[in-house]
C-alpha cells in the first residue's frame, strides 16, 4: 500500500498520460501535425503539360462543355513587315495574306499555317501550328474589334529556322494580376518561362490560356503535295476581311503668303446656327484634341 | 513489506490492439488528408463575378471557391474525365447582375469586401483596387460611408509566355586506348522509317534567354501626393453623361435603359416616400380622437435621414488597350439634413492609369492622387463647403486603358 502510494506521487504527469491516454494522446498529435502536411500535395494538380502533341489541350477543352463548340474565334496573325501568312485548307495552302490576317478558328483542331517572305530570311519559310483552346465572350457585334492576337515575332522566326522549337502560349490577362505596364501599339507584351517549367502551368496562374503557337517541329516532304497529317486535316475556318486602319485627320494646308486673289471669305452663320453647330460644342472641351 | 499490485491486461482501457489501431488508423489519415490552401497569390476579396476560369487540371474545380461554377460535366469535380452528356442548354454560372466572365472587363465603382470605414483619424481603410466611396459626416457626428454603383468597361488583353528548346551540338576529342577488329557480327541495327509523325523530343539541354527581371512601369513625375485646386469645370455634357440624373440630380424612369447601359448593378434610387399632408413644409401625421368627429393633425419632427447618393458612368462600354475612357460620378444629398465633410475617393484598378489634369469638379473640392498597390491612384475629392439637401456636384477624371 505504501509502495503503491509512492508510485503513484512519484510517476511524472507524462506517464500518467501514457498510462490512460496513449491512444487519444497519439491519435491528437498525428491529427494535428496534418494540418501542417501541405507540402505533400500542391494547390493544382495539372494533368496537361505545354509540351504535349497538338490537338490534345484542345481536345480536352471540348469534353469540358461549354459554348465552344462550333464556335470560330477571331484570331488576328500578326507577322513581321513584309512577310505573309498563308492558312492551309481544301489540303494545301491557300492565297499567301499580308499580315496582319484575320481568320476564325474552331476550338479543337490544330490549324498549320506558312509564313514566307521573312525579313532577312527570303527564300525560308516556317510553318508553324495554331491550336485554340478556349474562346472569348465578346458582346454582339464587337468580335472583330477583340481578337485574339497571335504574333509571329522576327526573333521567333528567326529561332525556328536555327532549328529551335518555339512554343508560345498566349493567354487573356487577369484583370487583378495584370502589371501595370501600358502596353504598346501593335506589340504584345511576353516573358520567357524558364527550362523545365511548363508554359502552359504559367500562363493558366497568370490568366486564362486561349491559344499555343508552335513553330519549328516538322517540314514537309514536298513542297506541293503535303500529307493530311502535316496538315493536320485541313479543318475548317473562316476568313474575315483585314481590319481597317483608322487614318487621322487630313493635315491643314496653310494660305500661301502673297497672292493676288484674296482669300475666300467664309459666310458667316446666324446666331441660332452657330450655338446648334456640334463642333462648338466638342471645342469646348479640354480633352478634344483633334 | 512490500505489497505488489497486480496488474491485469483486462483493465486496461487502451489495450495493445486498440492503440495499434489507433496509430494506423492516424498515420492513414496523415497521409491522404490536404492541408489547408495556401495563400492565394493574389490578396484581397475575392471578385464578385465568377470567370470561365480555364484549368488543365480537374482537380482545380474541387478547390475552386463556389461561386465558380464549373462549365463542365459532372464528374470532373473527381478528377475522373467523363464522356460529355449535356443535360439541357449551356447557361453560364450565376451572374449576380454582373457581366460574364470577369477577366475580360475592366470594373470600377462599388465597394467590395471588406467594406470601407473611416477610422476616427480620418484614415479610410478597406478601399479595394476598383472600389468608388463617398464618405460624408452628419449632423448628429456620425461617418458614414456610401459606395457608388459598379461600372464595367469590355476591355480584354493578352499577353504570352514563350518556351525555346533546341539541341546544342558539342565537340569532344577522344584519345583511342585500343583498337577491337570485330571477327564477327556483334550485332544489326535496323533503322526504321518513321511512319507517322512525330515532334522534337524535348532536348537535355536548353537555350533560353533570361527572363526579363524588371518590368518597366509608368509612373507619375514629381511627387506622390499633391494638393490639387479645383479646375475650371465645363458645364457641357458629353452624350454618355447627357441624362437627368447627371444634369440636375433627377432620375426620370424613362432614362433607366440608357443609364443601365453604362452601369452595372445599378441600385435603387427613387426615393417613394412621399409626404403625404404637408403643414409648412413638414410632415404631419393623423391622429384620431373617439371623443370628436374631426381628425386632428400633429406636426412631428421627421427622423434625421442623412442620405447621399452616387451615380457613376462612363463613356464607352468597350476598349481596347490605349484608349480613353471618361469616368462621372454625380452625388446628390437626398436626405432632410445637411451634410459635411463629403469626400469622394476612387481607388482605379491597375489597367486604368489615371490622365493627369483632367479631373473636374462642379463645385469648390481639392483634388489629390496617391498611389496605390497595383500600379494606379486612389483619386480623392474634398468638398469644401457643407451640402444642404437638394445640393449635388459633378465630379469627371479621364483615364487610359493600359
Amino acid at each position: 500500500m505504501a509502495s503503491t502510494f509512492r508510485w503513484k506521487k512519484a510517476a511524472p504527469l507524462a506517464l500518467r498520460l501514457c498510462r490512460w491516454g496513449s491512444g487519444p494522446l497519439a491519435m491528437a498529435v498525428c491529427l494535428a501535425t496534418a494540418a501542417w502536411s501541405a507540402a505533400q500535395q500542391p494547390g493544382i494538380h495539372y494533368w496537361h503539360h505545354g509540351n504535349m502533341p497538338p490537338g490534345d489541350i484542345a481536345a480536352t477543352r471540348l469534353q469540358r462543355g461549354g459554348p465552344v463548340a462550333g464556335y470560330f474565334q477571331p484570331v488576328e496573325l500578326v507577322a513581321p513587315s513584309g512577310a505573309t501568312i498563308s492558312v492551309a485548307e481544301g489540303g494545301a495552302f491557300g492565297e499567301p495574306m499580308a499580315a496582319p490576317v484575320r481568320v476564325g478558328l474552331a476550338i479543337g483542331p490544330v490549324y498549320r499555317i506558312r509564313v514566307m517572305n521573312i525579313p532577312f530570311y527570303q527564300g525560308l519559310e516556317v510553318f508553324p501550328t495554331i491550336e485554340v483552346i478556349d474562346r472569348l465572350y465578346t458582346p454582339r457585334g464587337q468580335e472583330m474589334r477583340f481578337p485574339i492576337r497571335v504574333e509571329l515575332t522576327q526573333e521567333d522566326l528567326a529561332l525556328a529556322l536555327d532549328g529551335k522549337f518555339v512554343t508560345r502560349v498566349i493567354y487573356l490577362e487577369d484583370p487583378e494580376k495584370a502589371l501595370p505596364v501600358a502596353q504598346a501599339d501593335q506589340e504584345q507584351s511576353w516573358f520567357e518561362a524558364g527550362p523545365g517549367r511548363d508554359p502552359l502551368a504559367i500562363a493558366d496562374q497568370l490568366g486564362r490560356p486561349v491559344a499555343i503557337l508552335r513553330m519549328g517541329a516538322r517540314l514537309p516532304t514536298g513542297t506541293e503535295d503535303f500529307d493530311p497529317g502535316f496538315l493536320f486535316g485541313c479543318p475548317a475556318l473562316v476568313k474575315f476581311p483585314p481590319p481597317t486602319k483608322l487614318l487621322g485627320p487630313p493635315p491643314r494646308q496653310a494660305l500661301p503668303l502673297e497672292s493676288d486673289q484674296p482669300p475666300p471669305s467664309e459666310p458667316v452663320p446666324s446666331q441660332s446656327a452657330k450655338a446648334n453647330r456640334p463642333g462648338d460644342r466638342l471645342a469646348a472641351l479640354p480633352w478634344n484634341t483633334q | 513489506m512490500r505489497k505488489r499490485v497486480a496488474h491485469h491486461a483486462t483493465v486496461e482501457l487502451w489495450p495493445r490492439i486498440g492503440r495499434t489501431a489507433a496509430m494506423a488508423l492516424s498515420v492513414l489519415i496523415l497521409c491522404s488528408c490536404r492541408g489547408p490552401a495556401g495563400p492565394t497569390a493574389v490578396s484581397g476579396p475575392a471578385p464578385p463575378c465568377p470567370a470561365p476560369g480555364f484549368d488543365t487540371s480537374a482537380d482545380a474545380y474541387a478547390m475552386a471557391p463556389p461561386a465558380y461554377v464549373p462549365a463542365g460535366p459532372p464528374g470532373m469535380e473527381m478528377g475522373v474525365p467523363l464522356p460529355y452528356a449535356p443535360a439541357g442548354p449551356w447557361a453560364p454560372p450565376g451572374l449576380g447582375g454582373c457581366p460574364w466572365p470577369s477577366d475580360e472587363y475592366l470594373c470600377d465603382g462599388g465597394d467590395a469586401m471588406p467594406a470601407a470605414a473611416v477610422m476616427p483619424d480620418w484614415e479610410v481603410r478597406g478601399l479595394n483596387v476598383e472600389d468608388t466611396v463617398a464618405h460624408y459626416d452628419t449632423v448628429d457626428g456620425q461617418t458614414v460611408v456610401e459606395p457608388s454603383n459598379r461600372v464595367c468597361v469590355y476591355s480584354p488583353r493578352f499577353r504570352a509566355v514563350r518556351q525555346v528548346v533546341g539541341v546544342q551540338q558539342n565537340k569532344q576529342a577522344d584519345r583511342s586506348i585500343g583498337m577491337y577488329i570485330p571477327e564477327k557480327l556483334a550485332g544489326h541495327q535496323d533503322v526504321a522509317i518513321a511512319g507517322t509523325s512525330t515532334q522534337q523530343l524535348q532536348a537535355e539541354r536548353q537555350v533560353s534567354q533570361a527572363g526579363p527581371v524588371a518590368f518597366r512601369m509608368r509612373q507619375g513625375d514629381g511627387a506622390i501626393s499633391t494638393a490639387i485646386g479645383p479646375v475650371e469645370f465645363h458645364n457641357k455634357f458629353q452624350p454618355y453623361e447627357d441624362f437627368s440624373a447627371i444634369r440636375s440630380g433627377l432620375i426620370e424612369m424613362a432614362e433607366m435603359p440608357f443609364l443601365a447601359e453604362s452601369t452595372t448593378a445599378a441600385i435603387v434610387w427613387s426615393n417613394n416616400q412621399a409626404v403625404q399632408i404637408m403643414l409648412d413644409k413638414q410632415r404631419a401625421t393623423v391622429a384620431v380622437d373617439v371623443d370628436q368627429v374631426a381628425s386632428v393633425y400633429t406636426i412631428d419632427e421627421p427622423p434625421a435621414r442623412p442620405k447621399l447618393r452616387v451615380i457613376k458612368v462612363a463613356s464607352t462600354q468597350f476598349a481596347e488597350p490605349g484608349d480613353m475612357v471618361d469616368f462621372t460620378i454625380r452625388f446628390d444629398n437626398i436626405g432632410n439634413q445637411p451634410i459635411g465633410n463629403v469626400t469622394i475617393m476612387d481607388n482605379l484598378t491597375t489597367r486604368l492609369e489615371y490622365v493627369p489634369d483632367t479631373a473636374q469638379s462642379s463645385i469648390a473640392a481639392e483634388f489629390s492622387a496617391q498611389p496605390n498597390e497595383v500600379g494606379s491612384l486612389v483619386l480623392r475629392w474634398e468638398v469644401t463647403d457643407p451640402m444642404k439637401p437638394n445640393d449635388g456636384g459633378i465630379v469627371r477624371f479621364r483615364c487610359r486603358v493600359r
